[in-house]
């Protein structure tokens, strides 16, 4: 886990250390995510705001992200109904597959390629552009005049990968339920409003709004993976691919560890 | 702000706009299939038990969807409230005495509470009404009986084992029969004999068929008797004549009865003349002395034909007929001669036969006085 540099320099100081350098390493990487956490609700508040950045970035993240996403989500779409079509065929009940589908997309689907696309491509995005201003000390600069790097960099970023996975999410899911409905109609010939009504009748407002929630949540992971990994890359060439690598898995593993929690939480919600 | 930024703001604008509009018409389109905006009211069911039903699921009235379940909720008495929230649109059809149950979608689908029932004069549900409810045979009962019928078909396949190895060490008679090469034999023979037995009444059966067409045949006595009503309404009459007659002849018989048992008596002329011995001698004896007293007038008639007085009288007499046989005779022959000329007429040769007897007309003799 990567620690701030002024942790780094506490922990490489015999005296400082409270059990061992690597324990204190970890409990201080720990300290310094929620400390960087707690700086972004500040921040967020605080003026001034950078407004044209975060529509930059959003821009960056979001409408050009939109292609790949649309792309991978009409994929889904077909390879789901087709891979899902055998086992229901097998009870002769493939009338239930928009339902099932639908199901599937909406509920977990969406949501998690939405994420793990945007973790792959944003948070990448993210950790080799803030770790290459922070190796060539722009970042420091930034300090310097009077700027806060901060709320430019990570705040904008973060809401910015906080709004945009949402929306890219809904746009997931109308493309993947499109692909589905091609699938489906060259296969059964359902029609379109037969389709769309039967997926409709399997999903609920619970799905839809928790899938939304839910796509926040990832796409603040996915910022704030990303702004970390990249605010705190240690120096030199190589800390920028380690920074883009490491926030591409770290943040790809938060996302499945929080898909297992809500999935809890819907649940007992449902 | 510069114009790339401008145009960066525009596209992120649309874009998150179209995002919020794909959530927004989601929303709707959800809300209006589950008729999430519809006006709704409020009417609840007690349930003994609502096995696989959740808050969501479908109310379902004649097979079209009415409304939604709200909430299940234990009550007192381990029964359990299910509220349903019912459209108003659908209200005015379902009448306060309908029933509710737990049904099911489809046979692995979701469950659903039908409303069913209700008569037309009951007034309409109102909000908060509480609708009579009908259990439906869980899993678990349908389970049990099936369990039930295992064992009774154990018991049945147990028998039937029992039953099968009584058959085969040829216990009881269909053991028998079905073991002992005798039984089997006798058993051959007389299923031979019901052979040989239904041939021939195949053939009898074919006889009688020839036989009742025959009788069939149309003109013939039974099929007139059969079918042609006036010869059984002639044969009625005759029938009827014939008892006439039988009555008749009846009452003569018993005519010539009576007259039979008079002859038997002496107290008439006849029975007397046939009965009375003394009668029959006494007659012997008159008709003796008649015959002796017709010789004597016999003999003096003779002597009367030779008294002078009356000897012209038997002359005349005789002479008298001679002239009759003379007349006759003329007759005769002029008849003869006129049927002569007739047939020469007619183109007929006068036949060389003398007529007979048959061939003349035989001509009373005239009388003459």
């Amino acid at each position: 886990m990567e620690v701030s540099p002024e942790n780094e320099k506490r922990v490489r100081t015999r005296r400082s250390r409270v059990i061992s350098r690597k324990i204190d390493r970890f409990f201080l990487a720990l300290y310094d995510i929620f400390s960087f956490n707690v700086r972004f609700f500040k921040e967020v508040f605080l003026p001034p705001y950078e407004g044209k950045e975060i529509i930059r970035q959003c821009y960056e993240i979001g409408v050009r992200s939109l292609p790949l996403i649309s792309l991978t989500g009409f994929i889904i779409g077909i390879v789901f109904m087709n891979q899902s079509r055998p086992s229901l065929a097998e009870f002769g009940a493939t009338s239930w597959l928009p339902s099932l589908v639908s199901l599937a997309i909406v509920r977990a689907l969406a949501p998690l390629v939405t994420a793990l696309i945007g973790a792959g491509r944003i948070g990448s995005m993210i950790g080799a552009e803030l770790g290459s201003m922070k190796v060539t000390e722009q970042i420091d600069a930034m300090e310097v005049s009077a700027t806060n790097p901060f709320k430019f960099l990570v705040v904008s970023r973060v809401l910015a990968t906080t709004f945009m996975i949402p929306a890219l999410m809904m746009y997931t899911m109308l493309v993947a339920l499109l692909g589905a409905y091609l699938n489906v109609s060259a296969n059964e010939g359902t029609s379109f409003v037969t389709y769309f009504t039967q997926v409709f009748d399997a999903i609920t407002f619970l799905d839809i709004f928790s899938s939304v929630i839910k796509s926040t949540l990832f796409g603040y992971t996915i910022g704030m993976v990303g702004c970390y990994k990249g605010y705190n890359s240690s120096k030199g060439t190589e800390g920028v691919g380690k920074a883009a690598n490491s926030s591409v898995v770290t943040a790809m593993f938060l996302v499945f560890i929080e898909e297992l929690l809500s999935l809890q939480v819907i649940t007992a919600l449902r | 702000m510069s114009a790339e930024e401008n145009r960066r703001s525009v596209v992120v604008g649309i874009f998150v706009l179209l995002a919020i509009l794909i959530l927004v018409a989601g929303i709707f389109v959800l809300g209006g299939q589950q008729k999430r905006f519809a006006e709704t009211i409020e009417v609840s069911a007690l349930f003994e038990d609502v096995t696989g039903l959740k808050k969501g699921n479908h109310v379902i009235y004649s097979g079209v969807r009415v409304g939604v379940v709200n909430s299940i909720k234990l009550v007192e008495n381990s029964k359990i409230a299910v509220t349903m929230s019912i459209e108003e649109s659908a209200r005015r059809f379902i009448h306060n005495d309908a029933f509710a149950k737990v049904g099911s979608e489809s046979l692995i689908g979701n469950k659903t509470v039908v409303v069913y029932g209700g008569t037309e004069t009951a007034p309409a549900i109102e909000d908060g009404a509480i609708l009579r409810t009908e259990e439906q045979l869980s899993t678990e009962e349908m389970m049990q009986t099936l369990q039930e019928n295992n064992k009774n078909l154990q018991a049945i396949t147990n028998d039937v084992k029992q039953l099968s190895s009584s058959l085969v060490k040829g216990e009881g008679l269909a053991g028998a029969l079905l073991t002992d090469e005798r039984l089997a034999n006798n058993f051959r023979t007389i299923v031979a004999n019901l052979e040989r037995t239904s041939a021939s009444s195949v053939r009898a059966s074919q006889a009688l068929t020839r036989f009742t067409n025959k009788l069939n045949t149309e003109g013939g006595l039974a099929d007139e008797l059969l079918t042609d009503t006036v010869v059984y309404n002639r044969l009625k009459r005759t029938a009827a004549e014939l008892e006439q007659t039988m009555a008749t002849a009846s009452a003569l018989t018993a005519k010539i009865n009576n007259t039979a048992s008079k002859l038997n008596t002496t107290d008439n002329a006849l029975g007397v003349l046939l009965n009375d011995e003394q009668f029959a001698t006494d007659l012997q004896l008159t008709m003796q002395n008649l015959e002796a007293g017709t010789d004597k007038l016999d003999a003096n008639m003779e002597s009367l034909q030779h008294s002078i007085l009356l000897n012209g009288f038997f002359r005349r007499k005789a002479r008298r007929e001679a002239r009759q046989k003379e007349r006759e005779k003329e007759k005769q022959e002029r008849l003869l001669k006129l049927e002569e000329k007739k047939n020469l007429k007619k183109g007929i040769q006068p036949s060389t036969v003398p007529p007979t007897a048959d061939t003349v007309t035989v001509i009373k003799p005239i009388k003459i006085d």
